[in-house]
């Protein structure tokens, strides 16, 4: 049964000379329907978290765990949750999520049978419940100079150097499900954000599903991901800027009904610049890449390369688009946005594509001119990643 | 060497009438004010105690004279003294009646200055002649002449002075709002706006104002937060006999004229707006989206001001004052509004914005002259300024997004629906007093201000594919961009300003050559800020639109998704979720909130040492002890998001004036000061405020250091510090003529700059981004007259012109890091706001007919261009471009009732424009949190009418 919002009667009044009448009504919210947030504190059983960590924290999984704030590792501690654990969120969208600081560790290590999951409290639950998991290193950025740092987009929360090795700590078997509440006004939560997080650090095997912005973000730094699946990511699944430079093996995409593309790749943050010296771009590897959409007759775009982003793509297969790639930039090897020069240089390519139901296969938009036999090469030799077998067990959403 | 002086002998006529006396009795008119009675002049019997004052009506009389001769000395201050001879004769009235004009000779001491007529543009100048600062002021008779309707145009028309067109920014020597000071009477004035530290001095408009002044140099009787200027406004001070005056005017501009307007939903035609009682919950539920038609855009202003005085039996005279005035204006923009930094992220090529705004004013003032020695005066201003906006941006179906999901190469359309309240309040009681016979000298004042400043209920629509609502093709629509769910969105932000504050100061004359002034001053301040913003979560990514401008049809109450269904087209979202309530389809919390306060207490001594008639000494030394703290909860930054700021500072400051009199009419003077700029409020408070494509938030690292916290390039410094010297020649060639030069040199240490930080979402914020700031100028200044009225001895013709020429240059740190962090990739830039060249011009023509007096005015400005924002890392700055202003004011006295005047502002309409320099594809037009939601615009000519009448 469908409940209304009954108006009071209005009131009116007059201010001043004003010509004006208020005629706004009273609220009388007789909605039972939307699950309010009590806090969670009724149950005693339930340890709450948040806060600024100095110490280590270490979850039991004898234990019941909530998040409702703000759970800040500061550099030197190290957060472990153990495999099979799930631990919710306060369903209220802005400032609920986890971050590791720069110089702080995570360690999620889950196992196929016993994935670690981070989601919603609610009973409902909607993308956007709840903020997502931050990693913070101090790898290489190219929007920073040498061992400057720069701040991140939700906590403004230090990141970026120069170790390329940074150390954040290890995700396995992790998924993350209804995240990317609004943190303000623009900025949303991804599912998993890494900025600045070097290669030091294991990820393999997680899943962001039914997430509000993007699912999984590489602000800079080098970290490698193996096995990612992002599935119904009302944003980007997949989005790179600020010279991120690791590898990306095995990843699959499944869009939903609200969603923008499959991947959206930077070469640096357009916001401020490019001012790594010497100068460098986003340069990731990706390798075994699948993207499947609604369909070519629903527009949209599986991958989105711009700002100078560099990459070599390897074995990708799209599925259900009206673009397969969109190429932006300027024209010039010294241009601010330099993508075409990656491609007449080699610095920007794909190697075995195959395209299902993709109405247009490259959009040039960088100012130079190139066949798309320079960039793209082995079309219709893909396969893409082999999902079925490495994401059984521990995923959802897939079907 | 003459001295003045002010007696009030009354005489009692009672004594008995004898055939062998006469009397003297006449009118006093003021050469410099129309000729209007002069009251309150002196009129002294050469050689004899006996004298009088002039009335209201600038009547005097000298009875029971004895026969013989006189010499009748008339005297003002700071007007010529005139001696006439008269002959009395037995029985007999001899009339004398004199227009007393200004005084070009030197006066050597101001007995009473609340007599002194300071509206002139003569008396004026004679008064920065005699100041022991480094002052200029524009009185009321200039600005009437210049057609300059309120202070911001009034300061404008001062050397070295530039007003930044589209805003209220006013630049002193091309220092902006932070290195400012407003004042009036000398009492601290509260700001309307939470992203400036002063007042918009657009709201002050011509009919409350005396006159208004900026001193350039510090003097230890203002506060140490100084470093370009204190602009002081007199409010007007009426202390005549009764008046009743009204003024109704109209104009058109020919960019609105012939435009269908339109303004928010829910205002009045008077720009007042009443739901601020309600739950902004309320409000959006309950009232739709939709811009409303306005009237047809013709500008009418219209007032009126009146004056009585009463006198009392023991001398005393009690004199009111009133002056209401209501004004509006109708502007159309029609241009681009872009953000491009490294790359175009947004770009409408094709923008129009209406702006509907409303002026009213209401002074009153009492003043009360209990004696000769003892005055007192209440003031109460009470202003309502508002400013309603509507924004359609993309109209040509041509708009781009980068990061638009469906089309990134056209179609994306946003709507902006805006109202600004601004009520201002305040109130000033103030006195002055002497002691033994003018040895001692007691000024003092107190002010309370209040602002209240509402943005309530601002609406923002984000479209996609809008090209389909340009066609004729029913079957493709546009849909709603939603990105974020506050790409759609309801604002809500409220500010309050509260502020007490107090002046004192006593002089003491030793002797001749020397005299001490010892004041305290003292004010606290409080902000209180919150807003509080609503998101639509379009529930079908492709809800599609049939008509953009209808979109109370779409978010209806039937159409909120409740529950769990799915049969809504939208939710409404909040970011601070209320205490145990959802954040979907609830009334949430503030989503911002912050809390500052500002409290300076001051001592200060200075002397006035005078050295053989040619030198003036005026050493001084101020201590301030300042608290400055900032309370504040807000979003997106984790933890550090609710904290506070606080610092206490003691600072002395010590200041030096000297003044070289080289002959009577020429003057040399040289100033030395330290003074200190404090961050305002919004600079600190790190709250991220969204316009339409920019983002501008505060730092809170400018109070310095924090405890736990590495830092690097970042002080632990809560003001900048500033050197300021001066050096001027001035030389008074006539009355109303001056040819003055000056140079000076600022430095000021760890100045604030508005940067793009790195925080991945490209906001501006402040940061003290360098060791140190330097400021070398040279100012020239001439008023001539070129053609004189051989009878009145007034200028048929003058003209006045003035020129500043600056260079500024500022280190910059390699990087800063902080709260927020930034680098640059340079290692020094010009000054933020500083323009190189600035011009002011004017020449006026007033020929006589009889009785008919017309006055022709050219009045033009210009400054050259200027940084806006710094560019940090690879962005290249962003430059305010320079433009010329010209107006045409012709002034119609028909008869001493009626006057009927004519102007035509803006004449050469120039492009206003906003650049982005060194991008890739070179300059990129861009649009300014500083200027307007559209940029490479044109304002139009204002042409109107006015017709005054005075009773």
């Amino acid at each position: 049964m469908k409940n209304k919002l009954v108006l009071g009667l209005a009131i009116f009044g007059m201010l001043l000379n004003s010509c004006t009448t208020d005629d706004t009504a009273d609220i009388i919210i007789n909605d039972n329907s939307v699950t309010n947030n009590n806090g969670g504190n009724n149950n005693n059983d339930v340890i709450l978290l948040s806060g600024t960590y100095t110490e280590d924290l270490t979850l039991d999984s004898n234990n019941t765990y909530k998040i409702d704030g703000a759970l800040i590792m500061t550099s030197g501690t190290t957060l472990t949750i153990p495999a099979g654990m799930v631990i919710e969120a306060v369903a209220s969208g802005s400032d609920v999520y986890i971050a590791i600081s720069s110089g702080a560790q995570i360690i999620a290590n889950g196992t196929a049978n016993n994935p670690i999951i981070l989601t919603s409290d609610s009973a409902a639950p909607q993308a956007g419940d709840w903020g997502g998991l931050i990693l913070l290193g101090d790898a290489p950025i190219n929007s920073v100079t040498g061992a400057a740092t720069a701040t991140s987009e939700i906590a403004s929360l230090p990141y970026g150097g120069t170790d390329a090795t940074d150390n954040s700590g290890s995700l396995r078997y992790l998924r993350v499900q209804y995240s990317g509440g609004s943190a303000d006004g623009q900025s949303e939560n991804n599912g998993v954000s890494f900025y600045g997080v070097g290669n030091g650090t294991t990820v393999e095997y997680i899943q962001v599903f039914e997430g509000k912005d993007d699912g999984v973000e590489f602000f800079g730094g080098t970290v490698n991901v193996d096995f990612v699946s992002v599935v119904n990511a009302q944003d980007d699944s997949i989005d790179w800027t600020e010279g991120y430079s690791g590898t990306i093996t095995n990843a699959h995409v499944l869009h939903g009904p609200e969603h923008d593309k499959g991947i959206e790749a930077d070469g640096y943050n357009t916001d401020i610049g490019n001012n790594s010296n010497p100068i460098f771009w986003s340069k990731p590897t990706v390798t075994n890449l699948t993207i499947i959409g609604n369909g070519s007759s629903t527009g949209n775009e599986a991958i989105r390369l711009r700002a100078g982003t560099q990459g070599i793509f390897t074995n990708v297969l799209l599925d259900g688009f009206a673009e397969g790639f969109d190429l932006d930039g300027d024209a010039g090897a010294t241009s601010d946005n330099p993508t075409g020069t990656g491609v007449l240089n080699g610095d920007l390519s794909v190697t075995d594509i195959t395209f299902t139901d993709v109405t247009l296969q490259v959009k040039n938009d960088t100012g130079e001119t190139f066949a798309n036999s320079e960039f793209l090469s082995g079309i219709g030799n893909a396969t893409g990643t082999d999902f079925a077998s490495w994401g059984a067990d521990w995923t959802v959403g897939n079907n | 060497m003459k001295r003045l002086q002010l007696l009030f002998i009354l005489f009692i006529t009672a004594t008995s009438f004898a055939q062998n006396t006469g009397s003297i009795v006449g009118k006093l008119t003021d050469k410099e004010y129309n000729n209007e009675p002069l009251p309150f002049a002196n009129i002294l019997i050469k050689g004899t105690t006996t004298g009088t004052t002039s009335d209201i009506d600038g009547l005097y009389k000298f009875e029971d004279l004895e026969v013989g001769s006189y010499t009748i000395v008339f005297s003002f201050v700071g007007y010529e003294t005139q001696e006439i001879k008269a002959e009395v004769i037995a029985g007999k009235i001899t009339p004398i009646n004199i227009a007393l004009g200004a005084s070009a000779a030197t006066l050597d001491e101001v007995v009473i200055k609340t007599t002194t007529r300071k509206e002139s543009e003569a008396a004026l100048l004679l008064d920065q002649k005699k100041a022991v600062e480094i002052k200029q002021s524009i009185g009321a008779v200039e600005l009437a002449r210049k057609g300059v309707s309120n202070a911001a145009g009034a300061v404008a028309k001062i050397s070295g002075v530039s007003k930044q067109e589209g805003s209220s920014n006013v630049y002193v020597r091309g220092l902006g709002d932070r290195y400012l000071n407003t004042t009036m009477n000398g009492l601290s004035l509260p700001s309307n706006d939470v992203n400036k530290k002063n007042i918009d001095l657009n709201l002050f408009s011509s009919d409350i104002i005396e006159n208004v002044s900026i001193s350039k140099a510090y003097s230890s009787r203002f506060y140490g937060d100084f470093s370009a200027g204190n602009v002081d406004i007199t409010s007007k001070d009426y202390k005549g006999n009764g008046f009743f005056d009204f003024n109704v005017g109209s104009s058109v501009n020919t960019n609105s004229a012939d435009k269908t307007f339109f303004r928010s939903e829910g205002t009045s035609y008077f720009g007042f707006y009443n739901r601020y009682d309600n739950n902004p919950f309320a409000v959006v539920l309950s009232h739709g989206f939709d811009p409303q038609q306005a009237d047809t855009p013709i500008d009418i202003t219209f007032g009126g001001a009146f004056g009585k005085s009463f006198d009392f039996e023991n001398g005393s005279r009690l004199s009111f004052y009133a002056t209401g005035s209501f004004e509006n204006g109708y502007e159309y923009r029609r241009g681009s509004n872009v953000d491009y930094t490294n790359v175009e992220k947004k770009a409408f090529e094709d923008a129009e914005e209406f702006e509907y705004s409303t002026k009213t004013t209401a002074m009153a003032s009492i003043n009360y002259k209990i004696d000769d020695t003892n005055s007192l005066k209440f003031n109460s201003l009470f202003i309502n300024n508002a400013s309603d906006k509507v924004g359609y941006f993309g109209i040509d179906g041509n708009g781009r997004n980068r990061d638009a999901i469906l089309n990134t190469d056209e179609g994306f359309y946003q709507m902006n629906v805006q109202f600004n309240q601004n009520l201002i309040y305040v109130n000033q009681l103030t006195g002055r007093h002497r002691f033994n016979e003018g040895k001692y000298n007691l000024d003092w004042g107190v002010g309370y201000n209040v602002v209240n400043a509402h943005e309530p209920d601002r609406k923002r629509i984000s479209v996609e594919n809008y090209q389909f609502a340009l066609d004729n093709d029913a079957s493709t629509l546009p849909t709603f961009y939603s990105n974020v769910v506050f790409d759609n969105q309801r604002y809500f932000q409220n500010i309050n300003d509260d502020e007490l504050n107090s002046r004192l100061n006593l002089a003491y004359t030793i002797n001749e050559t020397v005299k001490l002034n010892l004041g305290y001053a003292g004010k606290t301040k409080e902000r209180q800020f919150d807003n509080i913003r609503y998101g639509y979560d379009i529930v079908n990514a492709n809800t599609p639109i049939n008509n953009v401008n209808d979109l109370n049809s779409i978010f209806t109450l039937e159409n909120l998704n409740i529950g769990n269904s799915t049969d809504g087209l939208y939710e409404l979202k909040v970011i601070n979720a209320y205490p145990g309530l959802s954040n979907t389809n609830r009334p949430g919390s503030a989503e911002n909130t912050y809390n500052g306060n500002l409290n300076v207490y001051a001592g200060y001594a200075n002397a006035e040492i005078t050295l053989n008639d040619k030198w003036l000494f005026v050493p001084g030394i101020r201590v301030e002890g300042i608290d400055q703290q900032i309370a504040y909860d807000v979003i997106n930054l984790g933890a550090a998001g609710n904290s506070s700021v606080v610092s206490n500072e003691t600072v002395f400051l010590a200041s030096l004036s000297v003044k070289y009199s080289l002959n009577e009419d020429q003057n040399l003077r040289f100033s030395a000061s330290q003074t200190i700029s404090l961050p305002e409020f919004k600079e600190v408070a790190p709250f991220v405020y969204e316009s339409i494509s920019q983002r501008i938030g505060g730092n809170p690292d400018l109070l310095g250091t924090q405890d736990g916290i590495n830092y690097t390039n970042v002080n632990d410094v809560s003001y900048s510090k500033i050197l300021n010297l001066d050096l001027k020649y001035e030389w008074f060639i006539s009355k109303n003529e001056i040819l003055s030069v000056g140079a000076f040199y600022k430095q000021i240490k760890d100045p604030v700059n508005q940067v793009v930080a790195f925080d991945a979402t490209g906001t501006q914020r402040f940061f003290r981004t360098g060791e140190q700031a330097e400021i070398l100028g040279f100012e020239a200044e001439l008023r001539k007259n070129i053609i004189i009225d051989d009878e009145t001895e007034d200028a048929k013709l003058s003209t006045g012109f003035n020129f500043t020429y600056m260079h500024t240059q500022q280190d910059l740190y390699e990087s800063i890091i902080g709260t927020y962090s930034v680098s640059f990739n340079k290692d020094e830039e010009e000054l933020q706001g500083a323009s190189p060249i600035i011009v002011n011009a004017d020449i006026s023509y007033s020929p006589t007919f009889g009785n008919y007096k017309p006055t022709a005015n050219l009045i033009f400005s210009y400054f050259s261009d200027r940084i806006d924002a710094l560019g940090s890392g690879q962005l290249g700055n962003v430059i305010e471009k320079g433009i010329p202003t010209l107006d045409f004011i012709l002034k119609n006295k028909l008869n001493s009732k009626m006057e009927l005047n004519f102007g035509i502002k803006n004449i050469l309409n120039p492009t206003i424009q906003y650049l982005r320099e060194g991008t890739s594809v070179g300059d990129v037009l861009v649009t300014s949190p500083n200027g307007k939601d559209v940029t490479d615009y044109k304002r139009g000519l204002n042409v109107g009418l006015q017709f005054k009448y005075k009773f």
